[in-house]
């Protein structure tokens, strides 16, 4: 079919595409204009022209520079419990049959299935009542709870590929259960385990209904923008949308040029074995 | 059980165990269970009747201590000792009958979500469903696109193109987006002038922040198809939209239940998204209620039964697709039926 796809449905559908990859593109390319054009409506002050001084705001700005500290730290508490939870998660429901698995996997996945303000709100009343106000922590356990239902998936993808009888073979040759954990599972699980801390902190980083849900009088960078964007525009919260964007950019281009290197051969498999849930077959 | 202790050993296993307990239920149970607690109680109207009738004494006792400091008049003073002496007793009786203010179980809570509040969840419900089915129309055929794609590069460029915003964070480029809808004159400006809530501007960023969630598991489904199938209805003189209907639709089913299940939840949840599109203005939206009743009208009985709402509102969506669909939560991450 692919290759006989010609005439009006093949323009139609490259018509398609195309408007497709601009209506996705677009925020990128406006986020980025205010910040230098300095014209934007509210931006205090009215001035004009080749915004460098917005950056200098940035900097200068205490609330502003105390978020990304506080969203740095979250995501690395984020990164550092949900890995545990998750790879435990995993390892525990790649044993299990049958209806309990089924059950657990989906309790263990509801802090996804559902809007994030519910978790957040489900968190702080819970801790509220143990005595623990709302705050950094609270927004930790609250992302915790969704990135490790994330890490947990990544992990038992990964594990479809492991071949059980490894473990075996290593138990036979005399390991001990925790040394061929160490040796022979573990080490499968390692670049999944990269995947799922980089997952965990761009969704930390980057969650707003959670945290703002959670966090009571506390903020991060997001919040924190999030609030500043609707009362009171500043500069500084424009220069923070470039970084944002040059950010965004360095990353697609290093991703492309990985991809790039990566990609195995061309053709329609490509796509099949690019893509993480089909890889199979690689754990020798 | 005893298979998770035969694979790794019983003390790993008992480790494992209990990790998986920890997270299930302090992070996911034991608060979804406090906040339906929080949802079904109230506290009785009588208590905050007394509470203020404590505060009106104790007002009352501050002024005639103010009284007595002014006044020279020895019998005057003895009168507001003696009324003083009453008024705190009786100030005193009623905080000892309501130490312990009696709390109401049952559905008074949620009897609250009438007239216009019952409007807008399903508004919300109904708008989540436009953006669903909008989403859908949308991404098949990319995810059909990239799944039968010929030129290599091009899917690893549209793919880059799916992935690279969601870098951005979800503030920036909801605001992005009321700044281009702005100009096209479609929505509220999101900086300074009057705001206006236009209800396609929702749709559009919705729409735009659940694309990645629909094409990637339709994509994902349609790779996997057997392009041999393919081939033997085409030789057996099926038309091209025959083949789409029999064999390409039923299987992309999986990942089309997933996909609308993430895309649904997005819409019916955000809370961020109707705010900054709306000018902060936005009443239609359910989220927004939840969060009003909470924090800002300080009702927090109420919020978590709203909240509770919403949640159950969104599971049955959920598992209304993937029983429509025939998906088990199992297949989100296996392909094989190795829980079968």
């Amino acid at each position: 079919m692919p290759e006989r796809r010609r005439g009006l449905a093949g323009f139609v559908l490259n018509v398609w595409m195309s408007l497709f990859v601009l209506f996705l593109v677009a925020p990128l390319m406006v986020a980025t204009l205010p910040a230098f054009d300095g014209s934007s409506g509210a931006s205090a002050g009215g001035a004009k022209g080749f915004g460098l001084h917005a950056f200098s705001a940035l900097f200068a700005d205490d609330r502003l520079m105390t978020g990304l500290l506080h969203s740095g730290l979250v995501g690395l508490a984020v990164v550092v419990l949900s890995l545990p939870l998750g790879l435990a998660g995993a390892l525990v429901l790649d044993r299990l049959a049958g209806r309990a698995a089924g059950l657990l996997f989906a309790a263990l996945i509801v802090p996804i299935l559902v809007p994030g303000i519910v978790v957040g709100l489900s968190t702080l009343i819970f801790w509220r009542e143990l005595g623990v106000p709302g705050g950094l922590l609270l927004a930790v356990l609250a992302q915790t709870s969704a990135a490790a239902a994330y890490a947990m998936m990544l992990f038992l993808v990964r594990l479809e590929s492991f071949d059980p009888e490894l473990m075996e073979a290593a138990l036979d040759l005399g390991a001990s259960q925790s040394l061929a954990m160490r040796r022979v599972l573990l080490p499968h699980l390692g670049p999944t385990a990269l995947a799922a801390a980089a997952v965990a902190f761009l969704l930390s980083v980057g969650d707003h209904d959670m945290t703002v849900s959670s966090i009571g009088s506390d903020w991060t960078l997001l919040t924190e923008i999030a609030a500043r964007l609707r009362l009171d525009p500043t500069p500084a919260v424009d220069a923070i949308g470039v970084l944002f964007v040059a950010a965004t950019l360095l990353v697609a281009g290093v991703w492309v040029a990985l991809h790039h290197r990566t990609r195995p051969r061309p053709g329609g498999e490509a796509d099949r074995t690019r893509h993480p849930t089909s890889r199979r077959g690689l754990t020798t | 059980m005893t298979e998770v202790g035969r694979t790794y050993g019983a003390r790993i296993a008992l480790g494992l165990w209990l990790i998986v307990g920890v997270w299930l239920i302090g992070l996911v149970l034991a608060p979804l269970a406090t906040l339906a607690g929080r949802s079904l109680s109230t506290v009785e109207p009588a208590v905050m009747t007394q509470t203020l009738e404590i505060d009106r004494l104790q007002d009352e006792i501050a002024a005639m201590r103010w009284d007595w400091e002014r006044s020279v008049d020895a019998e005057r003073r003895a009168d507001l000792d003696r009324r003083v002496r009453m008024l705190t007793d009786r100030a005193l009786r009623l905080a000892a009958e309501t130490r312990e203010p009696p709390t109401v179980w049952g559905l008074a809570n949620y009897a609250r979500l009438g007239g216009l509040h019952a409007r807008v969840l399903l508004h919300t419900l109904g708008f989540a469903l436009v953006v669903t089915f909008v989403t859908f129309g949308a991404c098949y055929p990319i995810a059909h696109g990239l799944a039968f794609a010929t030129r290599p590069r091009r899917a690893a460029l549209l793919a880059a193109a799916l992935v690279v915003p969601y870098a951005l964070n979800q503030i920036l480029r909801t605001h992005a987006w009321a700044e281009i809808l702005a100009t096209l004159g479609l929505a509220a400006p999101s900086r300074g002038g009057p705001a206006e809530a236009d209800p396609r501007a929702v749709l559009v960023a919705m729409v735009h922040a659940s694309v990645l969630f629909m094409v990637l598991p339709i994509w994902s489904a349609l790779a996997s198809l057997d392009r041999r199938l393919i081939e033997a209805a085409r030789d057996l003189g099926a038309s091209p939209l025959r083949i789409h209907a029999r064999i390409v639709l039923p299987h992309a089913g999986r990942g089309i239940a997933i996909g609308a299940a993430a895309t649904f939840v997005l819409a019916a949840g955000s809370h961020a998204v109707p705010r900054i599109m709306t000018g902060g203005q936005g009443g239609d939206w359910f989220a927004l209620l939840v969060w009003r009743r909470v924090f800002e009208a300080a009702d927090w009985n109420v919020g978590a039964a709203y909240a509770t709402t919403l949640f159950l509102a969104c599971l049955l969506a959920v598992f209304a697709l993937m029983r429509l669909f025939g998906v088990r939560f199992a297949d989100l991450v296996r392909r094989g039926g190795r829980h079968a």
